[in-house]
């Protein structure tokens, strides 16, 4: 009898889970795992050059883009626990090669393999497929943890990924997810944007805490750093009651 | 009265266009679709609205009532023309309206409003201007009258609105400066879309155009609703600069 | 030409984010406006509404494709009708036209519905100086005129303004009782504008729409105002950025749907207008006149770029505002000119100089809520790329932004994200760095620079003592399948 062959699949770690939250990383590796994707990194890879692009530093930002299209030349699908770095490459590596034939083809057909996480395990391996909707994991929540969703805002409107997170979530056990009022605001991340105009992040970021607060979750999630590490930042400043986790720590089941 | 361009001539500015556009002086390499229509296509369109228009009257009146409603209309369906006058004569009696300015249009060949007014002591009368001098009179006349009556030239039951095409007959004020404004619709009024109105004014004035005038008419005027505002504080208040109540007569012909 | 300060985004906005009365307008007029616009969508279903939007935007790309030839079209079929086109390469020429038309008929009395090319112009202002009575009539245009302030919103101008604001600017102007009644304050605008409206001798307009096919200009209005000003007075003054043209009067009937729906939820407006030249020598009444104005003003910069060409797409329904985080936070003053918000960010830089307004494209986090809502799919949050992108790496020194020391940031970053070896060496320097500052592993409140702008509100993590690479090498690869 022979087995169907395994996913195969490169991890695109993203260089602030690689620097900052390395065991977000082994969260989305384990849980790969877990459904039978054959994951490998390949050790090219660094930063995927959003952060000077969305600075206007074109030239810096193709060094690193070039590298990272070298690095996962090889690779059948690339997983990107992060929006996004997944919007990056497979959006706007487009623009940023718009003159360079040769890297834009390499970019378009990276585009094409190019999955953010949640995306890669509800498109490509099905999971959740037999959860229907918000409710499912309603009914009973007692003793589960109140896990609320925020849609970051590059994941949303550039890859386009709206409900796959929380299908996910809805089919975890053990997590009650529960509406965030205004989830789909931005929370005023956007970068160098927060260091560059505090006084305007701030406000957004102040609206996002209280409409956690309002949602009445134990824990926050998201599927990007970013976005976690700037509401995070808040939460801990403020020592907030609520736990701050990827997507991946929650599915991967690992207990705040 | 008009004379030459001012500002800078139009063939410089068009050629800067162009150079910002890195353009030739040329019409579109396809030509834009809409703009190809002669006018044998544009009779065909209209004949197949109308026809359209014509199949499906019953359920196209219903739906303009209904939008209309929506929008903010008083909508009133009158089985005749006896219904029509008394709901006319009922609404200015409870305004105490002494002077109702109206168009000088068909539909009050055929709805006497005059007469049935006058028994009520009201003055109905056309304003229609008698040369230069009774310009400031009408304008006083109708800044002191408390409502105005016109038909409609068309009324799209996909946006609930009456259409007025304003000309010799139509004074552009007598919808609009009056509290309060009446507008009768026949059910040869009734068009359904947005898009039917612009296939039939399309014609006609490509039609007129073949006469060497080609004109739209130097007004056309959507009403739908009641003037309203809402610049303080998102708050709806009708009745700004034109009139806080409107109504219309969906007069269903015997 | 409007003065100009968007220089001071940065204290304008931080003063603006302190302003509770402000927050509050903001909060009501975003929800609410968008709420209706979210509600108008569902109506006709979202396949509908895109399909709708579709169009839109092809019709919008082919005309500025080919704009000269549609401003061509336009100019003939007005003079058929007997009206006058005129064209402005600036705000100077914009506003030299309209005075000489007024000086040649004798106008002492000029009545205005909404315009916000006329905002851009300042062409109240330079009335006033030829000694004319220049009356807004829009509500709201009123009462900033009355406030001597100037727009903060593209179709709901007084929306900074609270009741109690109005009220007291009543009071004040026009001496009658204060009362925070709305639907009285709406009656004194009534009351005071009716007379103005008979008398005036000239009636100046923006438009929606002009319509190369039969030379007709298309306002869009709902208190009735435009109507008065357009048909009363003996002269027509139409005033639009040369954007505005469409081809055909069939393609108006989609504008007419995405419009009223973009901007206020609303199915379509109370009235909507079409002018087509002068009263004819046998209507009752109208203008005598009627002059077009094609106003250029620093819009042949947008079009000349076609990375930012797509903003002459815009028909001003203000939707992006209206779902932007930072416009809700900051209001339209912030941003310094005329044309506020996402959309603003983008128009501005081009019409007053990319030099003049080097905040705007960079206030903003790209969230894309902007594109999402807008009727024409304009895709704002990358014509704000597009412009970080010349501020950075610009030849013209007065258009960069970026300083050596960024300059320096940015290679430096790049370097150390190029090179495994200083990666290393990166993450090292940076745990001995933060590890006399972090206490648990967080860097709380400091006063380094440029990190205190991220720890006055938010606590900072430090790199984590094992990198992601290091675990996958000492841990994960080896348990692969």
């Amino acid at each position: 009898m022979s087995q169907p062959p395994p996913v195969r699949a490169s991890l695109f770690v993203t260089c602030i889970i690689d620097q900052l939250y390395p065991e977000v990383g082994v969260s989305v590796v384990r849980v790969l795992r877990r459904h039978g994707v054959d994951v490998d990194f390949p050790e090219g890879q660094s930063c995927c050059g959003q952060p000077l692009y969305n600075s206007g530093f074109t030239q810096e930002a193709r060094r690193l883009a070039i590298r990272t299209l070298d690095a996962l030349a090889g690779s059948d699908y690339v997983v990107v626990p992060s929006g996004s770095c997944g919007a990056m490459m497979r959006v706007f590596y487009e623009d940023l090669f718009a003159d360079d034939a040769e890297n834009l083809e390499r970019a378009q057909q990276l585009g094409s393999r190019v999955y953010e996480f949640t995306e890669f395990l509800a498109k490509v391996l099905g999971v959740a497929d037999d959860v229907t909707g918000d409710d499912a994991a309603g009914g009973d929540a007692t003793g589960s943890e109140k896990v609320t969703y925020h849609p970051s805002c590059h994941l949303l409107r550039e890859m386009r990924v709206r409900e796959s997170p929380r299908r996910l979530l809805s089919g975890c056990s053990g997590v009650a997810l529960v509406d965030l009022p205004e989830a789909e605001q931005c929370c005023g991340f956007g970068g160098t944007f927060a260091v560059k105009y505090p006084h305007i992040s701030e406000e957004m970021l102040a609206d996002k805490l209280a409409t956690i607060t309002q949602s009445g979750a134990d824990t926050i999630t998201a599927c990007d750093m970013g976005c976690l590490m700037h509401i995070g930042g808040a939460i801990s400043r403020q020592n907030l009651p609520v736990s701050v986790r990827h997507i991946a720590q929650i599915l991967d089941g690992e207990q705040a | 009265m008009t004379s030459a361009n001012m500002g800078i001539p139009s063939a410089e500015f068009l050629a800067s266009v162009r150079d910002a556009l890195g353009r030739a002086d040329a019409p579109p390499e396809n030509a834009y679709e809409p703009l190809t229509d002669d006018l044998a296509t544009l009779e065909n369109r209209a004949i197949e609205v109308r026809e359209r228009i014509a199949g499906e009257l019953p359920e196209l009146s219903r739906r303009l009532g209904e939008t209309a409603a929506l929008r903010g209309w008083n909508v009133t369906r009158c089985a005749g023309v006896e219904e029509t006058l008394d709901y006319v004569v009922s609404l200015a009696r409870r305004l105490g309206a002494t002077s109702v300015p109206r168009s000088e249009q068909s539909v009050f060949d055929d709805v006497p409003v005059d007469a049935a007014l006058a028994g009520v002591g009201a003055l109905c009368w056309p304003a229609v201007y008698d040369g230069p001098d009774s310009r400031e009179g009408i304008r006083r006349r109708l800044a002191d009258s408390s409502m105005g009556i016109t038909g409609a030239d068309y009324a799209i039951a996909e946006t609930g609105s009456v259409i007025v095409l304003p000309r010799r007959g139509l004074s552009r004020l007598v919808s609009v400066v009056p509290p309060v404004h009446v507008a009768i619709v026949r059910q040869s009024d009734i068009i359904g879309t947005l898009d039917d109105l612009f296939a039939l004014r399309r014609l006609e004035y490509h039609q007129n155009g073949q006469s060497g005038t080609a004109d739209m008419g130097s007004y056309l005027n959507f009403i739908t609703g009641p003037s309203r505002t809402a610049d303080i504080e998102q708050t709806i208040v009708v009745g700004v600069h034109g009139p806080r109540e409107v109504h219309m007569v969906l007069l269903d012909e015997e | 030409m409007a003065e100009v300060v968007t220089r001071q985004f940065v204290p304008a906005s931080q003063a603006a984010v302190k302003d509770v009365q402000l927050r509050q307008a903001l909060r009501r007029a975003g929800s609410g406006f968008d709420g209706t616009r979210r509600e108008a969508i569902a109506e006709v279903s979202e396949e509908v509404w895109e399909g709708w939007r579709e169009q839109a935007r092809k019709i919008k790309e082919h005309t500025i494709g080919h704009l000269d030839y549609y401003l061509a079209m336009l100019e003939r079929n007005v003079a058929a009708a007997g009206g006058q086109v005129h064209f402005a390469r600036d705000a100077r020429q914009a506003n030299a036209i309209v005075s000489e038309i007024a000086r040649r008929n004798g106008v002492k009395t000029v009545t205005k519905s909404k315009s916000m090319v006329s905002e851009e112009l300042g062409l109240n202002h330079v009335l006033e100086a030829n000694g004319i009575d220049v009356f807004e009539t829009d509500l709201g245009e009123y009462i900033i005129q009355l406030a001597e302030e100037t727009p903060s919103h593209l179709v709901a101008p007084a929306l900074h303004k609270t009741r109690g604001q109005v009220a007291q600017l009543f009071a004040e102007q026009l001496g009658v009782p204060y009362s925070e009644d709305i639907e009285e304050m709406a009656r004194v605008a009534r009351v005071a504008l009716r007379q103005k409206f008979l008398e005036a001798d000239m009636g100046v307009s923006g438009a929606n729409f002009l319509v190369a096919e039969t030379g007709s200009l298309v306002i869009i209005t709902n208190e009735g105002n435009g109507r008065l000003c357009t048909s009363a007075p003996r002269i027509h003054v139409g005033l639009a950025g040369m954007e505005k043209v469409i081809p055909s009067l069939q393609d108006l009937a989609v504008f007419l749907r995405l419009l009223p729906r973009s901007a206020t939820g609303q199915r379509i407006s109370s009235y909507v207008s079409m002018v087509t030249g002068p009263k004819r020598a046998e209507d009752e009444d109208g203008p005598e006149e009627f002059h077009l104005i094609i106003v250029d003003n620093g819009r042949s910069r947008l079009l000349r770029d076609p990375a930012l060409r797509e903003s002459l797409y815009c028909i001003r329904c203000g939707a992006c505002l209206n779902v932007c985080p930072i416009y809700q936070r900051v209001g339209g003053h912030a941003y310094g000119w005329v044309y506020p918000g996402p959309i603003g960010s983008i128009v501005t830089p081009g019409l007053v100089g990319v030099a003049e307004a080097k905040d705007l494209p960079n206030a903003s986090t790209l969230c894309g809520a902007c594109r999402d809502a807008c009727p024409v799919q304009i895709n704002i949050p990358r014509m704000l790329l597009h412009l970080r992108h010349q501020q950075a790496e610009s030849n013209d020194e007065n258009e960069r932004t970026s300083s050596d020391t960024d300059k320096l940031l940015a290679r430096g970053f790049a370097n150390v994200m190029s090179s495994p070896l200083l990666l290393k060496l990166g993450r090292t320097v940076g745990r001995a760095v933060s590890k006399p500052l972090a206490k648990s592993g967080k860097i709380g409140e400091t006063r380094l620079p440029l990190i205190s702008r991220w720890t006055q509100a938010r606590d900072l993590p430090v790199p984590a003592e094992r990198s992601f690479r290091q675990r996958w090498r000492d841990e994960l690869s080896k348990d692969g399948r």
